[in-house]
């Protein structure tokens, strides 16, 4: 391995003008043509009164964005959206960040247990839904029926139809499928910690968690944190499973800002209306996402 | 195939005999289907698409009406199944967009006010006239012909479903002497349907209590989306009204109304556990596996608990059942089932080829054609037309058809219709996160004066006076409220 | 060195101990994640009385693949095929694209900070919110219910997940490995070829398993934007639940159906997601 460069050399290598630019146009030009459209289109519909009866072109300037701020059940399908957000993704991260340290070595059958992990994450949202809301069934699931034999006497738990046990319910499917989608990128990325580095830290008598944290977690972050972003930006989206599992129901408990959309736009085809609750949507997400980001590059 | 040869064989008995200037009119003795097939040929080798229902529904035009229309016509059938709560969007889409993807629409009656008034069907009148449709259209169920066609004063659907919720219940069991004299001499009269919501509860509870849980008294469906039907029905029993006239304001809170909650959640304990969550598919299950004693549910359950078309694979997925030669057909307890979903054939207004997208669904719908799709043992067409009920080969599917025909002959009479305003799923869809809450334990009174609340901003919102009009023309029709 | 020595063999027998703990623990943790399979599964091949019982059948008695006769019978499994074109082009594409895009931003900070951002940012926006107008955008090009059309929407939907993600991996390639291959008289594309590639491979095994994922299950766009021709598996699935009928065993089947696909290829590129790994263990 030759010497490490010198600043100026690097700057050479690394500073190619086209060539820097010419790889990742493609990428643009493609997220720009997909990109681009729908947010004109949604900016432009939102000031206008487009409903299902009448296509209302006209100016309504911010009625609106007004008329969002009134609206409890919007405020109440973000603050949903965020519960869930909140709940699922440290468990999914502390139990795949666990499982990951469990396979990381060597161990029998290693290769068959990992990829039969695996099946939950890749199994369709819309099918986990549907599988979990058959386990859930009060008469035909077997999970009131296991829960029942721990506790010696049958229950009866309406998972789906409680507002109580939604949650848990709706927690668990999403849990079971997105533990192992963590598990993975964790296993990745934990065995590209160099080994011997550990092995000397435990040799000088570190802890576990005093290694974990001084040697292991700073290599492992640039992928913990995208990953953890990534996820944390499905689950504000989150719509599949509970589609499959409740359709936001029972009343209004479980409507996520995707379902209370979905319902806006194309039930009630309030297009105008659900343009602003788009807009409002995305700045939301952009304040969060550009925060978040911000603070993590410093960090850095 | 079949009715080709028929004109042939009647065109041919007419010229040997040298009668056919005596007949009155030639065409009068030409069936609307046979005119339809006539009129259509014009266009053979075209292709019309229909939105419908995926699963069982679809079959029909997959697998009967799609292939039968093509062989005569040269007209090929596509069907674009979609899941029946994605059906209105994706109608709605198309429109919005003008694509013209659907010619035909197979459209639940509710929505025909909303898809007028957004521009998206096509009114019928001038093709009825034209194709001479009118007196077989006098022959569909009074019910559905008189509120289920018309968007204000024009045709735009040919009701097609004879969906209605009949109460089915258990003869065996209402019949055994043990059983009557004991309710008797408990409750002070005779063991038989339920007339009253009161006596349901009395019998319900008095099975639940003498047979549970082998067998409960009954078993209703709960779930969101299909339990507002219940209470729509329910509630206008008990005199609620569903808004003042005058000020639009929301009356859905009224003491009828709430009335008809509390009934419902009064009733749920004597039904087995869990029913909160049933949909339809299990009390189906349960009704036909002997487990509930009565159930309110659609047509279909009263041809498969008593064994039709139980060899057919279609309907593999049916549990199977045991209480065949058992059934009884009443209607629910206050004599006005809901006449829940339905379906009525619409033309696009977006269609490319509207005449032939009329031809067809003149002849799907008529006497003909209907009356073999509603016997199509995986059909879930119901009979809807006066002709049906009274068709011997109907009558002879099984030993009880004909008490079955006429149960459901009495409910096309007495039926009440699903509401249908201005942006109808909005409220609808508001009333049932209501009514979950109310199952899920809130109190009844809590749960509908929330509901009135949100109707209330919901027609401020579409506009008081338009909604008003709107209203007024539902509730004009015979069979919106009863009486 | 003897001391050491010592230590290794003392934590020889404690790890063969803790091999069989983990081994243990690692059964059980299978054995919760799986059951939910299991249970899909056995509906599949329930008949329908056994569907219903009370209280649920574990083990069914009656079990047959009737079902999945039916399915192929009846061409249901067309969607799965629609499933496959769509996910694997929009899959190839997307990372050919992603992983060149994530080069440039790992070694040039290509835009800087904002392009970065602007790029992850276009995969926050909730599939819902903007599928109106792609599909009227797509009217007028003529691609609603084509392969065309959501091929390149699932391109464009996984895009800022591979380019981050691969950000993320090339990142983690020293850099000075690269540079000296350059100095060394390499161009660029040997040394995307021999260094860059290489040593990101687990990371693009992870990344290209995951958007072949994302694409296959993806429902939201397929279901407004297709009629009937490019039906993907998920829209199919939800046709099985009807206003009076839920086909358990349809349903089931074709999850089945739909499932194993997927799994066979993530459990193929998963022997070489862990030579990778061990690669990466044996090297230390």
């Amino acid at each position: 391995m030759t010497a490490a460069l010198g600043a100026g050399q690097r700057a050479n290598l690394f500073a190619d003008r086209h060539f820097k630019w010419l790889v990742i146009a493609p990428s643009i030009v493609v997220l720009l043509a997909i990109g681009l459209y729908p947010l004109i289109y949604t900016a432009i519909v939102s000031f206008q009164q487009i409903t299902m009866a009448e296509e209302n072109t006209a100016w309504a300037g911010f009625d609106n964005y007004g008329a969002l701020f009134t609206d409890g059940r919007l405020w109440l399908s973000i603050a949903h959206t965020f519960i869930i957000l909140a709940i699922a993704l440290p468990i999914e991260f502390v139990l795949g960040l666990l499982m990951a340290q469990l396979f990381l070595e060597r161990m029998p059958l290693k290769q068959v247990f990992v990829a039969l992990l695996i099946i939950p994450t890749v199994i369709s949202p819309i099918v986990a839904g549907s599988t979990w809301r058959l386990m859930f069934d009060q008469q035909y699931g077997p999970i009131n029926q296991i829960i029942g034999w721990l506790s010696g006497d049958p229950v009866i738990i309406l998972w789906l139809a409680r507002p109580e046990w939604v949650y848990p319910a709706i927690l668990i499917c999403e849990v079971w499928q997105w533990t192992p989608f963590m598990f993975l990128i964790l296993l990745a990325a934990l065995s590209n910690v160099d080994r011997s580095l550990i092995e000397a830290a435990e040799i000088d008598g570190a802890s576990f968690w005093k290694t974990f944290f001084k040697i292991v977690l700073p290599v492992i972050k640039p992928v913990v944190v995208i990953a953890l972003l990534i996820r944390a930006l499905d689950l504000f989206r989150i719509f599949d499973i509970i589609w499959a599992m409740t359709k936001g129901g029972p009343g209004t408990a479980t409507e996520t800002i995707s379902i209370y959309t979905y319902t806006r736009a194309f039930r009630e085809f309030e297009t105008s209306y659900a343009g602003a609750i788009a807009f409002l949507v995305i700045v939301l997400l952009s304040v969060i996402v550009i925060l978040a980001l911000k603070r993590v590059e410093i960090a850095k | 195939m079949r009715k080709a040869t028929g004109i042939k064989s009647l065109l041919g008995a007419l010229a040997v005999t040298g009668l056919f200037a005596a007949i009155p009119s030639a065409s009068q003795a030409e069936s609307a289907a046979d005119i339809a097939v006539e009129a259509a040929k014009k266009y053979a080798g075209t292709e019309l698409t229909v939105i419908w229902e995926a699963g069982l529904q679809s079959l029909d035009p997959l697998n009967f009406s799609g292939p039968k229309w093509e062989e005569l016509t040269g007209i090929k059938i596509k069907v674009v199944e979609s899941q029946v709560n994605e059906m209105f969007p994706k109608m709605m889409q198309e429109h919005r967009a003008k694509t013209g993807a659907y010619d035909i629409l197979n459209a639940v009656p509710a929505w025909l006010g909303d898809l007028v008034r957004a521009g998206a069907l096509e009114p019928l009148d001038d093709y009825v006239d034209k194709y001479k449709y009118r007196e077989e259209l006098e022959d569909i169920g009074d019910v559905y012909r008189l509120n289920q066609m018309k968007v204000g004063d024009k045709i735009y659907g040919f009701p097609d479903d004879g969906d209605v919720l009949i109460l089915y219940y258990r003869k065996d069991i209402f019949e055994d002497p043990k059983n009557k004299e004991e309710f008797k001499a408990k409750h002070g009269y005779d063991l038989a349907a339920p007339a009253t919501w009161d006596q349901f509860y009395d019998i319900s509870k008095f099975l639940t209590d003498k047979f549970a849980p082998a067998m409960y008294g009954s078993g209703n469906m709960r779930a969101r989306g299909l339990f507002h039907y219940f209470f729509l029905e329910r509630a206008r029993v008990e005199g609620c009204r569903f808004f003042d006239a005058e000020s639009m304001k929301a009356t859905v809170n009224g003491p009828g109304c709430v009335k008809a909650m509390a009934g419902f959640i009064k009733e749920n304990t004597t039904m087995p556990p869990g029913v909160e969550q049933w949909g339809a598919i299990e009390s189906l299950a349960a009704f036909n596996a002997g487990q509930i004693a009565m159930t309110q549910w659609w047509p279909p359950v009263g041809r498969w608990s008593a064994g039709y078309g139980a060899d057919v694979e279609a309907l593999s997925w049916v549990p199977k059942s045991v209480v065949a030669g058992k059934v009884g057909y009443a209607l629910p307890p206050g004599g006005h089932p809901e006449l829940a979903a339905g379906f009525s054939m619409a033309v696009s207004a977006d269609s490319k080829n509207k005449e032939a997208a009329y031809l067809f669904i003149q002849w799907i719908n008529s006497k003909e054609i209907s009356l073999q799709r509603v016997q199509l043992p995986y059909a879930l067409r119901d009979p809807f037309r006066k002709s049906h009920f009274s068709a011997p080969s109907y009558q002879a599917l099984w030993p009880d058809a004909k008490h079955y025909l006429a149960a459901l002959e009495a409910g096309a009479k007495s039926g009440v219709l699903d509401l249908s305003i201005i942006n109808t799923f909005a409220y609808e869809d508001t009333l049932s996160a209501g009514l979950q809450a109310a199952l899920g334990g809130e109190d009844p009174q809590k749960a509908l004066d929330g509901v009135a609340a949100e109707w209330d901003k919901l027609t401020e919102k579409v506009g008081v006076d338009k909604q008003r009009e709107a209203y007024k023309d539902w509730a004009s029709k015979p069979n919106a409220y009863p009486n | 060195m003897r001391a050491t020595a010592t230590y290794r063999r003392a934590r020889v027998s404690r790890k063969s101990r803790f091999t069989a703990a983990r081994f243990f623990v690692a059964l059980i943790v299978l054995v919760i994640f799986l059951f939910p399979v299991y249970w899909l599964f056995i509906t599949s091949v329930k008949s329908s009385s056994e569907i219903f019982a009370r209280p649920p059948v574990w083990f069914p008695a009656d079990a047959s693949l009737g079902v999945f006769g039916v399915l192929f019978k009846d061409g249901d499994v067309w969607a799965i095929y629609n499933s496959l074109i769509i996910a694997t082009t929009s899959t190839v594409v997307a990372m050919i694209l992603g992983t060149a895009a994530a080069y440039s931003l790992a070694r040039f900070r290509t835009g800087g900070q904002n392009l970065a951002i602007w790029i992850i940012s276009q995969r926050m926006i909730p599939p819902i919110v903007i599928v109106f107008p792609i599909f009227l955008l797509f009217v007028w090009l003529g691609w609603v219910d084509s392969y065309v059309g959501l091929i390149l929407l699932y391109i464009a939907f996984n895009l800022p997940y591979v380019i981050w993600m691969m950000r993320g991996y090339i990142e983690d390639i020293p850099i000075e490995v690269e540079e000296s291959a350059l100095t060394d008289g390499c161009s660029r594309w040997q040394a995307l070829r021999k260094i860059v590639f290489p040593m990101a491979r687990t990371g693009i095994f992870a990344t290209t398993v995951f958007t072949f994922i994302f694409a296959w299950n993806e429902f939201v766009f397929a279901l407004i934007l297709t009629r009937t021709e490019v039906l993907t598996f998920p829209v199919l699935v939800t046709h099985y639940y009807g206003a009076q009928s839920t086909f358990w065993s349809k349903i089931a089947a074709l999850s089945v159906l739909g499932t194993l696909p997927v799994f066979f290829a993530v459990a193929t590129l998963q022997r070489f997601l862990v030579r990778g790994i061990t690669m990466g263990a044996v090297k230390g």
